[in-house]
């Protein structure tokens, strides 16, 4: 959106905006009130989902955490909280790009350089189902492409 | 470049341990009242266009000819080491820790993203050779190579020697570096070898006698150029 916005800023230096041009506007004002209540429940239910994906991971690979002799839990958290944060801003403002540029890209080169990315991306795959049980219908459909980006920039 | 209050960077200032301060407007502060532009870093930032690139290497290779590779080298090797010293003060700060404490990759990666940030290019360490000795860099969208196009030639002087002297310092070792694959010459990619200086001179050895990134790759692999 707030990249949407300062694209059509440079677009329309001087001149109005064509219809065309316009319509990000009417199909995030469509969106926005879902994109709100989505937000909304995402920061009540942040401790739930990050300990549900937790719990999912460590059934699926008990050893997950375990890296060199260390447990890497805390920091697993530390960064889950902090991806789930930018994602949810992401969603609220419809804005990917900003999201892409502000965290994904750093951070793939961190989680690469840790050797991580299998981890990042059974943590984000797990974040898509354990995510159904706090929104609805609507509120996935938005929510999860912007998950699915994570998990596929994350984990490779 | 010492800081004044009114430059120094605020959003640093506001989040000192924010990690992903990388994009455009995290990463740069502008000072219009003062004309400067500082980086996250409290670093002095300056805005080039192309055309200055150009300037400066057809200046130099008119005032000196062939040797003007070299002093971009030369240029490259000397703030590589200044950096280093630089990057291990904020590195300390930012993360806490001692840079020689820290996971190789992720000081690398962490010491390469303000060049990002100021448009240097992305890259990619190699260091599946580093107990022979030797490494590889693989830069994207060198801002030198991209600004020159297909001259046929390597170009990426001022980035090897930034290489070279910058990982001289980190591992207190002398080390040198050359370009062995060029965007300007006609590849997608740059490619840099970095090692010790006798593996350096074979590359450049074997580059002059017409050997490409692939034949130096192979001959350093099979033991040849010395240690």
């Amino acid at each position: 959106m707030l990249t949407d916005v300062e694209s059509l800023i440079q677009a329309t230096d001087g001149r109005y905006a064509s219809d065309q041009e316009l319509m990000f506007f009417q199909a995030y004002l469509t969106t926005v009130g879902t994109r709100l209540r989505a937000y909304q429940k995402i920061q009540a239910a942040e401790p739930q989902i990050i300990a549900q994906v937790m719990a999912r991971l460590k059934a699926q690979k008990p050893d997950i955490f375990q890296i060199g002799g260390q447990d890497l839990a805390a920091k697993w958290q530390r960064d889950t909280v902090r991806v789930l944060r930018y994602s949810a801003i992401a969603l609220l403002l419809d804005d990917p790009e900003r999201f892409q540029e502000n965290l994904l890209s750093w951070f793939q080169t961190i989680m690469r350089a840790f050797g991580a990315q299998e981890s990042c991306g059974l943590t984000y795959e797990a974040m898509q189902t354990v995510i159904t049980q706090f929104l609805n219908t609507e509120e996935l459909k938005l929510f999860l492409p912007i998950l699915e980006l994570s998990r596929v920039t994350l984990g490779q | 470049m010492v800081m004044t209050t009114e430059t120094a960077h605020r959003l640093h200032q506001k989040f000192p341990k924010k990690h992903n301060h990388y994009a455009l407007r995290d990463f740069f502060q502008f000072n219009g009242d003062y004309g400067t532009i500082t980086d996250w870093n409290d670093t002095r930032n300056v805005l080039t266009s192309e055309d200055f690139i150009i300037g400066l290497l057809e200046g130099l290779q008119e005032e000196v000819g062939d040797a003007s590779s070299a002093i971009m080298y030369t240029i490259g090797l000397e703030w590589g080491k200044i950096d280093s010293l630089q990057f291990e003060a904020w590195f300390e700060r930012e993360f806490a820790m001692s840079p020689r404490r820290a996971n190789l990759m992720f000081l690398l990666e962490t010491w390469w993203w303000p060049y990002i940030s100021q448009g240097w290019g992305r890259w990619e360490v190699d260091m599946s050779d580093r107990k022979q000795g030797f490494m590889f860099i693989n830069l994207f969208d060198s801002a030198v190579a991209r600004t020159l196009g297909d001259v046929g030639k390597p170009v990426c002087h001022l980035y090897a020697g930034l290489f070279a002297g910058f990982f001289t310092e980190m591992v207190r070792k002398q080390l040198s570096c050359i370009e062995i694959q060029c965007y300007s010459m006609g590849e997608t990619y740059c490619k840099f070898l970095l090692g010790g200086r006798e593996r350096i001179d074979a590359a450049a050895f074997w580059m002059n006698e017409g050997a490409n990134a692939r034949d130096i790759e192979k001959r350093l692999r099979a033991g040849e150029g010395g240690q």
